[in-house]
């Protein structure tokens, strides 16, 4: 892990709503993985804070993340240009450690599908990948050529403007039984794992499942203590650097 | 190279740049970034005597130049604190002070005699709700300073006590005096400003608990005010802190009469913010021909 000061080398719009910023390190940050992520200065000295963004892309000394504009941070984040540099402490938290597996099933919804890319891309060449990505819409369909590296895509939106109407995890539950499933990662909307939980419960699916979790941060190195989630032993793990990966069965969701 | 070395009752700082509790954990993270023995000191996170689950999240959130943090003291409890980040933290050979917290008034007393000979400095965090003072927290009222201090200071024979002031108050310089009345060998400020933030969708706080404490850049004008006017209080040596990011603003504080720094939030916007601040008073010093960072105490004139 470190704190760098990085050039912005393009910042993007990909989708409706969506930017991919790819930055330049100064010097290696070592090697970075699928769920891990970087806190990102927004570029407004008023925003104290960083903003945790996954890691999407990594392609030499250039690491690309992808986000979504939300609230003012992000917002201002959209409007930087290149040569302007940033703060970055990356790579931070664990990642999604699919080296025992051969078949893993992809379960990703809104801005959770960019750590879940870095996954794919990192090891879709000896691994296979059964993927199911939710977006609301058409106009938020995004990075379609990265997620195609899967063996199986299917892509789900809310309202059918494009691939199947309905939620991603619906939709690999009617594929289950046809899917060979050594593992399940997943990212996504907080209500999207909770589902996601409680079928797995249901349907006595007892493939490991990791999810990938969200929660606001400060350090995002794990010495402040404002990113807790609720284990299922009824202690806190912090999301930043116990996690932001947890097997489904240790967290409370 | 200036001598930056200080020494505040007795205790020698290799340097005057210390990390503000509650946002450097027990050291461990930031020393993966860098060797945190470059330090002056490190303000451990709020210790209490039994384990502390703390508060529902969200526990932090943002302002213009602030943020707001209720972590509610989450803590693994003192006797964690003395096998598992003790000794850790006296191998890096930086000054320890232990940042401690109570529910009731007794409490302080019995974190206190637990710790006396074991760190370098004991800050009492009297900023948190306490059942003594009806919920609400120690430090707002003198009478309420004066008792802890004293009852603290009596548990203790061999560290060193500071005690770390709430800006939420009154008048700094009647608590400040408090706590020196009631034993104090040091004083630190400033703890958080309580302050709120809404979410105009939900019509509700931000935070889970409602308020938090607000720390970071945008407080610093008020807290170099506070730390003048504690400093001018009182005999007893200062501590200052709140807003701090760069070494113009830690060398602010102490002309204002603090004898060291503490630094909190501007760790969070880049973890090596501390050993910039460290370099950063070494090159003003040498800059302005000045060989001893104590030359700049206390050396404010009013207009
Ligand atoms: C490990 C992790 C990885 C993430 N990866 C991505 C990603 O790849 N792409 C993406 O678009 N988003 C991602 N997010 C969510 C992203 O961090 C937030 O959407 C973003 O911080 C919102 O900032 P803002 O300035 O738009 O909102 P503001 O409301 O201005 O933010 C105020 C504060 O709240 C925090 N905050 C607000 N919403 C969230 C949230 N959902 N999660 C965490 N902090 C939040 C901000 O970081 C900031 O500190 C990730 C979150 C985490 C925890
Ligand atoms: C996340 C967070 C946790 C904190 N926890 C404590 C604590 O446990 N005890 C304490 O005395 N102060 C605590 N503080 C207050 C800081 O030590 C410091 O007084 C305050 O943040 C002002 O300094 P700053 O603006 O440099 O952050 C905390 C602050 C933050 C941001
Ligand atoms: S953000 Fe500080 S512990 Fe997770």
């Amino acid at each position: 892990m470190k704190d760098l000061s990085v050039t912005v080398k393009s910042n993007k719009k990909i989708a409706e709503n969506i930017y991919m910023i790819t930055f330049t390190l100064p010097e290696g940050a070592g090697a970075m993985h699928g769920g891990q992520f970087v806190n990102l200065s927004t570029g407004n000295g008023a925003n104290l804070l960083r903003r945790p963004l996954g890691v999407c892309m990594v392609e030499g000394d250039d690491v690309s993340v992808c986000y979504q504009v939300k609230g003012g941070g992000t917002k201002y984040l959209s409007t930087v240009e290149p040569g302007r540099k940033l703060q970055a402490l990356l790579p931070c938290g664990n990642w999604f450690d699919v080296d025992d597996y051969e078949h893993i099933v992809v379960i990703g919804g809104g801005v959770g599908i960019f750590p879940l890319i870095a996954t794919i891309r990192e090891h879709y060449r000896t691994k296979s990948f059964y993927s199911y990505i939710g977006f609301r819409n058409i106009d938020a369909v995004c990075l379609y050529n990265e997620l195609a590296k899967s063996k199986k895509l299917t892509i789900t939106t809310d309202d059918g403007s494009y691939g199947e109407r309905g939620n991603v995890v619906s939709a690999y539950l009617k594929d289950a039984a046809n899917v060979p499933a050594d593992v399940i990662i997943a990212c996504g909307p907080p209500v999207m794992l909770k589902v996601l939980k409680q079928k797995l419960e249901e349907e006595k699916i007892k493939v490991p499942c990791f999810v990938s979790l969200e929660e606001r941060m400060g350090c995002g190195m794990g010495a402040c203590l404002v990113c807790v989630c609720k284990t299922s032993d009824g202690g806190n793990a912090r999301v930043c650097r116990d996690g932001p990966v947890f097997n489904i069965n240790e967290v409370q969701l | 190279m200036a001598n930056l070395q200080v020494e505040i009752c007795g205790v020698k700082f290799k340097n005057p740049v210390i990390a503000a509790s509650g946002t450097f954990g027990f050291g461990r993270e930031y020393n993966l970034l860098y060797d945190i023995s470059v330090l002056g000191g490190i303000s451990t996170k709020g210790t209490t005597v039994e384990p502390r689950l703390g508060n529902s999240v969200p526990r932090i959130a943002e302002g213009s130049s602030v943020i707001l943090n209720s972590v509610g003291l989450q803590n693994p409890g003192v006797e964690h604190f003395i096998k598992e980040d003790l000794p850790f933290l006296k191998s890096k050979g930086v000054v320890i002070i232990a940042n401690v917290a109570g529910r009731t008034l007794e409490d302080y007393g019995t974190i206190c005699s637990r710790l006396d000979g074991l760190v370098d400095m004991i800050e009492l965090n009297i900023s948190c709700p306490n059942v003594h003072s009806g919920g609400m927290a120690l430090g707002i009222k003198p009478e309420n300073i004066f008792k802890v201090t004293k009852l603290s200071k009596s548990a203790l024979n061999k560290t060193p006590l500071i005690v770390k002031l709430s800006p939420n108050v009154e008048s700094i310089p009647t608590n400040a005096r408090a706590a020196e009345e009631g034993g104090a060998d040091c004083i630190s400020l400033i703890n958080t400003f309580t302050g709120m933030v809404i979410d105009i969708e939900r019509r509700k706080p931000l935070l889970a608990n409602n308020t938090g404490g607000v720390s970071g850049a945008g407080i610093k004008p008020i807290a170099v005010r506070m730390v003048y006017e504690a400093s001018h209080a009182v005999k007893i040596p200062v501590i200052g802190m709140g807003g701090i990011s760069s070494a113009a603003d830690a060398i602010e504080f102490m002309m204002a009469g603090a004898r060291a720094v503490q630094v909190g939030t501007a760790n969070f916007s880049d973890g090596n913010a501390m050993p910039k601040i460290i370099g950063g008073i070494n090159g003003w010093l040498d800059a302005h021909n000045i060989n001893d960072i104590n030359q700049i105490v206390n050396t404010l004139t009013l207009n």
